[in-house]
């Protein structure tokens, strides 16, 4: 979850009559986390749902709102302008159809904001942007453009000086050199055409989603901005817009519209949305018996417009809400709105009666036995390594199941077996008292269209006289207990154990496992100062037969 | 009556009867017992009126420091007395040769008028055989004797001097045998042996301790009225993802995050009605194109909420009350608060209990039975619930707040394509978490290294 750090002064001033425990009390019940606090500074984790929440000034209007200092919905107020117009070339259509864009004016910019902006737009990048694939931002200053700009192509050599660069460079020299062209070139692919904005003079202004010119940097002598946003679906571009904006207004910029024009596109229309809502949804799914006045004021404190229509609520949704889809998203804001603290958990006794499943009971069974017998459990992770799977225990690997970029060396693949596990226990227990006998139930797999999971039961005992009798008594034991099975056990051969001391365990005719001494080189290769027997038998067919 | 003796006791009372008066330390060695056996020993006979302790306070004396010193070289006068037998000396150069002790000589042979002094020379007076307080020296020496045993007079002088004599006051006992004990004939053979003698440490054979909370959370859901739904740990992305309305390019599916399985699809993964509803739905709400290949990949499930969707998804259930357990999956470092695997308790109630309160109830309800009573409720995130809840218990050890459960209702665009038509309230979360909790553990790798001194010690019944 993304995090955003903040200071309790500059939120008191934007909120208003407030203190500072105040707010520190009501930021969990906006469904911000606080990371840590240090003084003024707070460090915030905020949902990636809610973009708007990644600087003070979204904060601030949220607070408001659950305070009570200000409600209902922010309004948008953009000065038509006919200054500023993008045309949109038609060669655009197939890399990167859509571009929309605001202009904000006289604000305060410094290095703060600069810094808010720089984290909400990074943040809106990679949640709702998709890593910048579906929707980007550039943010330039007003100034440094002549307007109208054009949205259109330009192939690899056509070259601008990039930001944070004082040298012209091509197209290709930034994808493969500088740090957002390798990390984001693979989006446009490996067409010959990449979008770019030009403006009036042909200078570039942005090449999309990759980087601005630098000629249109923002800094702290910047007067006025202008946003745009590309990206593949009109309606992300301009979800992601009107979060911008919506920051910007509160940030006391004067917003202006830009008009595009071309290729399916259309200028921004910041449309808020109206969903209606039935009251008794929210108190159905709340538990609550609110009124229609309660639920409209509710959601007013969410930041949202509400209105009684009949026996509906008609509800107005800001654009740069876009998180709420439906009358379930705003139960959650018309629960936000009333008071998360403010519900009392209610307690109904079940009409069901509860069961646990077969499965776990003969497990459970299973575990008081081999208790009896002396053997303590073990648990071991079901994804393991080579290492302890197959290059210490020198076992055949075969079709082995991999996961994919691991950043674990010890957790790379799944296992098909107990007993290495066990093993692998003992060898970390040398310096501890014996005999040390152990076990352990849990999920095997295999690849069987696509994987079969299938529930072993391992055990073993270390200690100077362990043998074959002894390990073979145990689980003739269990399973006659268990499962009022007998066992027979053929002579086998297996990597893992002494030949000659090794057999396959058969119950009912069928193979179920194998048994015998462990192999000594296995101990040796494992340090451990002892001798070792062990079983490990498939479990499915006993436990799912009647279940 | 016959009396039982043990072995301990025997040999004491055997030895007494060989030297009536001894103590604890002679009886060691007679007996070859140890201290705290002949300590044992002794206290029984005592409790059965067969031994009697006679504790006496014996003031003794020991030599100083610079007792210790005249012992070995001399009393300073007697030294100075030493260098003046061939004849006079000049005061300089004895002071040289003896250093500090040289002033409290002088003055001593000056006032018993063993030397005569003049300006610049000392000269020999007249010579004792021995000075006060070298009798007493010589007697003392290395040891400790009783006070009453040394010439008072002889001793005074040296009592005067720094560092000389340490005076101090033992307690010595002596153990005889009443007449009684006297008469007792002690055979060989009785049966009683060392009751109060340490023996050794065994180790129980037990489940693992985080089973044991597992099993207990368990235990608590089936008596809330929930039923146990188990399934696999590898699933398609659809019913791990898709189905729970998460985007095929969002970030909580790449490989940085959850496990795929290397080169693994399944053919099958739902009905064409499940793929068709969901698909859609996924189209309408995220706008991009859905790929069934995507929703194809193996993965090691993130959550069990797949396991649970999977089982409404079958069964469209009016009213029930289900819960999953077990272990899942997540491309982390490995660290002392993460583990790629670990389990996970999930639950479900579906039909008209299902409200955002009585979900919270349950949460509270089960808390208590956990032996966790404050916590609280915040709001917070999940793609496929809305409204969505986490919970925050108070450690008192910790002396903090904690995030533990999440919980919320199944979003509509879960629900629906699936065919489920009643509300859904879901929560879930992590059992190693409590187990910490329960434990005291502040690394949450200890569940898995199975150290046995830690299987062998944690403590069972909590």
């Amino acid at each position: 979850m993304p995090v955003v750090e903040l200071s309790y002064s500059s939120l008191q001033k934007l909120v208003g009559k407030v203190t500072k425990k105040q707010i520190s009390d009501s930021l969990p019940f906006l469904g911000l986390d606080v990371e840590s606090e240090d003084k003024d500074l707070v460090r915030i984790e905020y949902s990636p749902n809610r973009p708007d929440y990644s600087t003070d000034f979204g904060i601030a209007l949220g607070l408001q709102g659950l305070l009570g200092i200000k409600t209902g919905a922010i309004k948008l107020n953009i000065k038509k302008s006919n200054k500023y117009r993008i045309s949109v070339k038609p060669s655009v259509s197939k890399i990167r159809p859509f571009v929309t864009g605001i202009v904000a004016k006289n604000g305060k910019i410094d290095d703060k904001i600069i810094k808010q902006l720089m984290v909400m737009q990074e943040d809106l990048h990679f949640g709702i942007g998709r890593k910048r694939k579906k929707s980007s931002i550039g943010i330039h200053d007003l100034d440094k453009i002549t307007f109208p700009l054009v949205y259109t192509t330009t192939n690899r050599n056509h070259k601008f000086v990039p930001l944070n660069s004082d040298t012209e460079m091509s197209i290709s020299e930034i994808l493969n050199t500088v740090y957002v062209g390798k990390e984001y070139g693979s989006i446009l692919g490996s067409s010959s055409q990449v979008p770019l904005i030009l403006d009036a003079n042909q200078k570039t202004v942005s090449f999309p989603p990759i980087i601005n010119a630098n000629i249109t940097t923002v800094t702290t002598k910047t007067k006025n901005l202008f946003v745009e946003v590309t990206g593949i679906h009109k309606e992300d571009a301009e979800d992601m817009l009107s979060v911008i904006a919506t920051i910007l207004q509160s940030a006391g910029f004067t917003l202006e519209n830009v008009q595009i024009s071309g290729s399916k596109n259309s200028s921004p229309k910041f449309e808020p949305k109206k969903i209606s809502i039935n009251p008794d949804l929210a108190n159905q799914t709340l538990g609550l018996d609110l009124s229609t006045s309660k639920i409209i004021s509710s959601l007013k404190k969410s930041r949202l417009n509400a209105v009684s229509k009949g026996k509906n609520i008609l509800c107005t949704i800001p654009a740069y809400r876009f998180d709420i889809f439906g009358p379930m998203d705003l139960v959650e804001e018309i629960a936000l709105g009333y008071g998360i603290q403010n519900l009392e958990p209610t307690f109904s006794p079940s009409q069901t009666i509860g069961r646990i499943n077969p499965v776990s009971n003969k497990l459970k069974s299973l575990d008081q036995i081999m208790i009896g017998l002396g053997y303590l459990e073990a648990l071991n992770s079901s994804l393991t390594s080579k290492r302890v799977l197959y290059d210490m225990t020198g076992r055949n690997p075969s079709k082995i199941l991999s996961v994919l970029d691991s950043k674990s060396q010890e957790h790379t693949i799944l296992r098909n077996s107990i007993l290495p596990g066990l093993l692998e226990n003992l060898s970390r227990n040398i310096h501890e008292s014996y005999p040390q006998k152990l076990f352990e139930t849990g999920s095997v797999f295999s690849l069987d269209d696509p994987i079969s999971e299938k529930i072993n039961f391992s055990g073993i005992s270390a200690h100077k006289d362990a043998n074959f009798t002894e390990i073979k008594s145990i689980l003739q034991s269990a399973l006659k207990i268990g499962f009022g099975t007998d066992l027979e056990t053929k002579t086998s051969s297996d990597s893992l154990f002494e030949e000659g001391r090794c057999a396959t365990v058969i119950v009912n005719n069928a193979p179920l496992g194998v048994i015998g001494e462990i192999n000594s080189k296995v101990i040796e290769n494992y340090k451990i100062q002892s001798k070792v027997v062990g079983f490990e038998i498939s479990l499915s067919d006993f436990l799912f037969k009647s279940s | 009556m016959s009396q039982v003796f043990h072995d301990i006791e025997k040999k004491i009372i055997s030895s007494l009867k060989d030297n009536p008066k001894q103590t604890p330390e002679l009886l060691e060695k007679s007996t070859k017992l140890s201290p705290d056996q002949i300590r044992r020993g002794i206290e029984w006979l005592k409790l059965k009126e067969l031994a009697i302790v006679d504790e006496s306070k014996t003031s003794i004396i020991s030599l100083g420091k610079n007792g210790i010193e005249s012992f070995q070289k001399g009393l300073p006068e007697r030294r100075l007395l030493n260098l003046l037998k061939d004849g006079p000396r000049k005061l300089s150069e004895l002071q040289k040769e003896l250093g500090y002790i040289f002033g409290p000589a002088i003055g001593l042979a000056r006032k018993n008028n063993w030397v005569q002094t003049s300006s610049e020379e000392i000269s020999l007076q007249n010579l004792p055989s021995e000075l006060p307080g070298e009798k007493t020296l010589k007697q003392i020496g290395a040891n400790q004797i009783p006070l009453n045993e040394i010439d008072k007079n002889d001793l005074l002088g040296l009592l005067k001097r720094p560092d000389f004599i340490i005076e101090d006051v033992i307690t010595t006992k002596e153990i005889t045998l009443t007449d009684s004990a006297k008469l007792l004939e002690i055979s060989n053979s009785s049966g009683a042996i060392d009751v109060e003698a340490k023996v050794p440490q065994v180790f129980v054979a037990r489940t693992h301790p985080l089973k044991d909370t597992i099993d207990e959370i368990r235990e608590i859901f089936v008596t809330l009225g929930f039923s146990e739904i188990i399934g696999n740990m590898t699933q398609s992305s659809f019913w791990n993802f898709d189905a729970l309305f998460t985007p095929q390019d969002h970030p909580a599916r790449e490989l940085q995050d959850t496990f795929y399985l290397d080169g693994v699809s399944a053919k099958k993964i739902a009905n064409s009605e499940q793929i068709k509803k969901v698909s859609e739905s996924h189209k309408k709400n995220w706008r991009y194109h859905w790929d069934i290949n995507e929703a194809r990949k193996m993965v090691l499930r993130t959550h069990t909420t797949c396991v649970t969707i999977k089982h409404l998804a079958e069964n469209k259930p009016d009213e029930a009350r289900v819960f999953s357990l077990g272990r899942v999956f997540r491309n982390e470092k490995v660290s002392y608060k993460h583990l790629v695997e670990f389990n996970q308790i999930e639950g479900v109630v579906v039909g008209k209990d299902a409200t955002l309160r009585n979900l919270m109830g349950i949460q509270r309800e089960f808390y208590k039975r956990i032996g966790i009573t404050k916590i609280k409720f915040w709001p917070t995130f999940f793609p496929y619930t809305e409204p969505s809840l986490q919970t925050m218990v108070y450690n008192e050890r910790l002396g903090k707040w904690i995030e533990l459960f999440g919980m919320g209702i199944f979003r509509p665009e879960v629900t629906k394509p699936l065919g489920i038509s009643k509300s859904v309230l879901a929560w879930g979360g992590g059992i190693e978490r409590i187990a910490m909790l329960k434990y005291e553990l502040d690394d949450v790798r200890e569940f898995y290294n199975n150290n046995l001194n830690w299987l062998r010690s944690a403590t069972k019944c909590q």
